[in-house]
């Protein structure tokens, strides 16, 4: 792609500096904290500032991991098949099932009474879900009508808190829906009307599993979620898409270039690494310039047990030592032919 | 002027061998002065390691405080001494080596295994030799962790005891003690080649220098003492640290030699080596902090490098600097955006070099002979003296005047500097601007370019700098300047804007009725310089302001743009029909500006924007923009709209707060019913606001100048107008309607679960009409939640910016376009996946 030269980037130009200016400078004009938008039925998520700050930093667990689920052309302009997605994705619990239970502690046994109207609203019979806790071989499951009867097998004693441990996790025990996926919505699409699906949670793999969902189509806030399902270029990309995102939430203009160049120095080397200290900044290869960022000492006495050389080619060591920088004019040397050196020496 | 540039800087540590070679005295007096006030041989201040009284000679070089940079000396430790913060690395090579036959715990598979996967490693970065960022990669790590754990020795045999570190310096092996002089022992012993193994050049480094054995003393100067006005001297931090450790040395020194008990020895010991601790490190963790006489903590070594004000970030990353300037701004529209006013005095007392060769020495001697403004303040001789030009020496100097001296002249219009403002966000926060001398005391820009420095007059000051060099001027005058850097490498809109005054004036200008008469078109244009009349006139001999402005277009310009206040068409430099407004040279978004740099340029742009800020002053000076409070006095009609949104407000409410109370809410997903009942009840208190603006949208005329003044961008925005005028709204604290103070309710003069739009937070009164006392609270506590978080914010985003800035600040562009790091590194292989300057990247989408 040729570009004309009036508009095309000056080499030595020292664009990490202006795309780090260009992501800083606006920060003071973004909100701490988000308000709930007047439109209540969007899903609340991190945003402004500390959702930058969040991506910048390559946090493993983001606040509001998100993912939005895209169905597949023939399911996507119906509400009634975003709803039959949202079945399957949605977790269910058995707790969520349940009009009432009964334990028997000392005997290991406990009655799960189900209710007929909630299982109806999840489509679910009362055969699957005994089958589901059936699931563990440690249970013996037996199904009355409505009411799941439910005992430990083991023989040997059992004291009354590992028994309650045991019925408490059957009863937060996963019945249908992707682990994760504990809220779902189902959104329009104001441009043509398709409906899809905003899910809480980040398991890529799980969703990727569900025939209705476009698989091509699937996006997640969480770019370690996206790198650890598709790897560094998917992440490079989630990253780049987070940071636009969250820059345009706020209606702050940012050239997209900028935004890509972050997230490919965060990428570079074929992981997610932080923007700071323990990333981009603490892995340099100048012990002068991670001693002017931080932890000055630590950098000065390591560089001294080991030897290490700094052989000034960054900014910062340049600016210590007095050499102009090696960016922008400070790249460019001046050479001379000696004969015409001599042309312009004055004539004494 | 060049000297041999440094290459690279290496690190090492420093053997007890080499500080007595550099050292030129043994200190074993733990004191400064004698009562004389002497310097005391042997002493902290002995005379040979430099002098910083001026009346003294150094004794070691002879030279004076000035000339003399100063010299080390040394201190001999009786017993050796842990360094604290290489005890980390000591504990390392204690775990992996042997005890016994002091070998690393390196079995041959193993050996074989870590060579190759070193030689593996090295294919991946070959630029990296042996010994020098091995101990980096993550292959030796693994490999001393393992090495760490094993339990015997596979060359002698012996049973590895389990070594511990009590931080900061204390090590046992077993159950015994293990002593800093047995460490030493130990460290001897490793070889070479283990020390290479684990990444340590023995060439530079030996694991036994760790423990102090003869301790360096910095020179004086660099702990210089305080003469206070009383004639008391006031000791360095590090020379107090210096004298307890003297004095311990010789207490333990002593002890030895009278043969006290190991105990006494022991503590002694300890004690020096709590001195040398917190000699290097007054914060090392686990050690009481060492404190000055008045219980402040001393400040040492490792105190003067860290931190914001420590020596790397204070002194090396940031540079003091001469020939700048400081002052309050004031605007100035007559200016253009590529220059400053700068008053006399600062002109006068600020210099630029002037280089005097064969060909200009005639210019120089005019200039040295000038008694009065632009004169010389400094002449720097051929030798490099510099000698202050007078009334006396000024004759003397002028036939010393050869080529090769330079003079150092007062500034003058057309100078270079470069304007700066803090916080300095971004790089258009420091742009190069021509000296203009204006009478005064503050320095002036045009309002036009406060936008990139983020700068107000209301008592903002900003920096003057004035580049010395012929380079660092060309650099500033061609790659600095606003006109030069006008689109932003942000957005890609113009920095320079008209804003406020000036948008009133051009709508002004450019309106539907914008008739002037000939004497005002005449005064209009005279001020811009335009000496002819449009050639466009009304039939009544007025003239229409679109003509007026069109005299400032470049010849040859087309434009177009739909705008709200009525399309706009440039045809030919005429502006047809159209409002200028904001969307054409504001900010955000500037078309016209932007096209006009596109088309014609910097200079052309310059002069535009120059024209249009001039032109604009003038319509204000004929007809400008007044409000008054009977602007924002409401119509029976508003009245009444306003009393209807409160009451349909006020029954939305009361529907929803029955209906969470007699539990028919529908909680929303993933909330409970009253986190429904809060979150819908906020919503649509604030949406009351928002059908507010839409009722003033509709029924305020554009004739109202408040409402005028809003719609065209100038000032205020339609959020004001509406809180002055019908209701403030919904506050909110922490992103919710306020709600802490008493339990069920915010003030007491509510009641308990009260829930009408007033107890939630809502204020339905207009700033005209005053609040009542509970919207004037819960308003006071929306306005403390956003200025606290406003302070927060800045706070936030500034670290944000540093880290920013430090992670990517080495990346520039190669000649083949591609972005590398500081190493070389490709970090993308064409900019931004297309080459192109960000600069341009507006003007290159249309």
């Amino acid at each position: 792609m040729a570009i004309d030269k009036k508009y095309q980037i000056a080499p030595g130009e020292a664009v990490g500096v202006i795309a780090a200016q260009s992501i800083g400078e606006p920060g003071t004009q973004m909100v701490l904290k988000a308000f709930h938008q007047a439109g209540i039925a969007s899903v609340v998520r991190n945003s402004g500032l500390p959702r930058l700050i969040e991506i910048v930093d390559a946090r493993r667990r983001p606040k509001t991991p998100m993912m939005t689920i895209r169905l597949q052309k023939q399911y996507r302009m119906s509400y009634e098949n975003a709803n039959k997605a949202k079945r399957q994705i949605e977790e269910v619990f058995v707790k969520d099932l349940l009009s009432g239970f009964s334990e028997e502690l000392k005997t290991g046994k406990m009655h799960l009474f189900l209710n007929k109207s909630k299982l109806e609203s999840y489509e679910l019979t009362a055969k699957s879900v005994s089958n589901k806790i059936a699931s563990n071989d440690s249970l013996e499951v037996e199904l009355e009508g409505s009411t799941v009867h439910v005992r430990i097998k083991s023989k040997k004693e059992r004291d009354i808190k590992s028994v309650r441990t045991i019925f408490v996790h059957i009863r937060n025990s996963l019945v249908a829906g992707i682990p994760g996926a504990d809220k779902v919505q189902i959104l329009q699409d104001q441009s043509d009307n398709s409906f899809y699906l905003v899910s809480s949670g980040n398991n890529i793999l799980g969703i990727l599993d569900v025939d209705m969902v476009d698989k091509s189509a699937l996006t997640c806030n969480d770019p370690f979620a996206v790198y650890n399902a598709f790897g560094v270029e998917a992440a490079r990309n989630a990253i780049l898409n987070e940071l636009i995102k969250t820059f345009s939430d706020e209606d702050i203009e940012v050239e997209s270039r900028h935004l890509g160049l972050l997230a490919d120095a965060m990428t570079l080397t074929g992981g997610i690494k932080s923007v700071g200290r323990h990333g981009i900044a603490g892995e340099k290869g100048s012990v002068l310039a991670r001693a002017a960022y931080e932890e000055t000492v630590k950098h000065l006495i390591n560089a001294s047990v080991f030897g290490k050389k700094d052989m000034l080619t960054g900014v910062a060591e340049n600016i210590m030592i007095g050499k102009q920088v090696t960016v922008g004019t400070g790249r460019v040397k001046l050479a001379i032919k000696k004969e015409d050196l001599e042309k312009i020496k004055p004539k004494a | 002027m060049h000297a041999e540039m440094i290459d690279y800087i290496r690190f090492t540590t420093i053997s007890p061998e080499s500080i007595k070679k550099m050292s030129v005295a043994k200190l074993i007096v733990p004191d400064t002065y004698n009562d004389d006030g002497y310097p005391i041989d042997g002493g902290l201040i002995d005379q040979r390691l430099g002098v910083i009284d001026p009346g003294l000679k150094c004794k070691t070089c002879g030279g004076r405080a000035k000339s003399c940079p100063g010299h080390f000396g040394h201190i001999e430790l009786v017993r050796p001494t842990i360094h604290p913060e290489f005890a980390k690395t000591l504990y390392m090579l204690l775990q992996v080596t042997c005890e016994s036959c002091h070998r690393l715990l390196i079995n041959e598979k193993q050996l074989t295994e870590l060579n190759s996967d070193i030689e593996e490693a090295l294919l991946d970065n070959p630029d990296v030799s042996l010994g020098e960022t091995q101990s980096d990669s993550s292959v030796k790590d693994s490999m001393l962790k393992r090495l760490k754990n094993v339990k015997k020795c596979p060359y002698c045999g012996t049973e590895q005891r389990k070594i511990k570190l009590e931080r900061p310096t204390f090590f046992s092996i077993g159950n015994e003690k293990l002593r800093p002089d047995a460490i030493r022992d130990w460290m001897e012993k490793i070889s070479d080649d283990d020390l290479i193994l684990i990444g340590i050049d023995p060439k530079a480094t030996k694991p036994e220098w760790f423990v102090i054995t003869t301790l360096l003393v910095p020179p004086v100067n660099v702990r210089p003492s305080i003469t206070l006005e009383t004639g008391d001297r006031s000791e360095d931090d590090l020379t107090h640290k210096l004298v307890d450790i003297i004095r311990t040395n010789q207490r333990l020194e002593q002890d030895i030699d009278a043969g006290a008990p190991q105990i006494i020895i022991d503590d002694l010991w300890e004690l020096l080596q709590y001195q040398i601790t917190t000699y290097f490190n007054n914060e090392t963790p686990g050690v009481p902090v060492s404190r000055h006489r008045s219980t402040r903590p001393l400040k040492t070594l490792a105190q003067r490098l860290k931190g914001k004000e420590g020596r790397v970030r204070y002194n090396l990353s940031g540079k003091r600097v001469n020939f700048s300037a400081r002052t309050v701004i004031s605007p100035d529209g007559y200016l253009s955006i590529d220059q400053v006013g700068v008053p006399p005095k600062i002109a006068e007392n600020l210099t630029v070099p002037f280089y005097v060769t064969q060909w200009n020495i005639e210019a120089a001697k005019k200039l040295l002979e000038s008694e009065s403004y632009p004169m010389v303040i400094n002449m720097i001789m051929k030798d490099g003296m510099r000698k202050r030009a007078t009334e006396a020496t000024r004759k003397e100097l002028l036939e010393q005047l050869v080529p090769g001296c330079i003079l150092e002249r007062q500034l003058v219009d057309g100078d270079i500097a470069l304007f700066n403002r803090q916080p300095t966000l971004h790089r258009v926060s420091i742009m190069a601007h021509e000296i203009k001398v204006l009478p005064g005391r503050t320095m002036r820009i045009n309002v036009s370019i406060t936008f990139p420095y983020n700068a107000d007059f209301d008592g903002d000051e900003m920096n003057l700098h004035v580049p010395q060099t012929l380079e660092a001027q060309a650099e500033a005058r061609y790659l600095m300047k606003p006109s030069l850097l006008l689109p932003s490498a942000r957005t890609g809109t113009p920095i320079g804007v008209q804003q406020e005054d000036q948008l009133a004036g051009l709508y002004l200008l450019t309106n539907d009725d914008a008739y002037f008469t000939k004497s005002q078109t005449a005064s209009m244009l005279a001020n811009v310089g335009v000496y002819e009349f449009p050639k466009k006139q009304e039939k009544d001999g007025r003239y229409h302001g679109r003509a007026i402005f069109s005299m400032i277009l470049p010849k040859g310009l087309d434009f177009a743009q739909k705008s709200k206040l009525g399309d706009v068409v440039i045809k030919d430099g005429e502006l047809v029909s159209g409002v200028v407004d904001n969307t054409m040279v504001g900010i955000g978004r500037a078309d016209l500006t932007l096209l006009i740099y596109d088309k014609y340029g910097p200079e052309e742009v310059r002069k535009f924007i120059l024209n249009a800020s001039k032109l604009s002053l003038a319509v204000a000076y004929i007809s400008g923009i007044s409000i008054s409070l009977s602007d924002y006095y409401n119509s029976d009609k508003l009245n009444k709209e306003r009393e209807n949104i409160i009451n349909e407000i006020t029954a939305k409410v009361a529907t929803l707060t029955t209906a969470y109370r007699e539990k028919k809410l529908q909680p929303l997903p993933g909330m409970t019913a009253k986190q429904t009942y809060e979150a819908e009840v906020f919503a649509e208190l604030n949406i009351a606001r928002s059908i507010a603006e839409s009722v003033i949208k509709k029924n305020v005329p554009i004739s109202n100048n408040a409402m005028l003044m809003s719609t065209i961008k100038a000032r205020g925005n339609i959020l004001n107008y509406v809180q002055t005028s019908m209701l403030v709204g919904e506050q909110s604290v922490r992103g919710e309607r306020a709600k802490r103070g008493y339990s069920g309710r915010v003030l007491p003069y509510l009641h308990v679960n009260q829930k009408d739009p007033l107890a939630l937070g809502f204020v339905a009164s207009s700033f005209l009409g005053g609040l009542n006392p509970v919207e004037y609270i819960i308003h006071a506590m929306g306005s403390r939640d956003s200025a606290m978080s406003k302070s927060l914010i800045t706070a936030v985003s500034g670290y944000l910016q540093r880290r920013l800035i430090n992670a990517l600040q080495d990346f520039y562009v190669e000649n083949d376009l591609s972005v590398r790091d500081a190493s070389g590194k490709i970090v993308q292989t064409i900019y931004g996946g297309d080459g192109m300057d960000p600069m341009m990247e507006s003007i290159a989408k249309e």
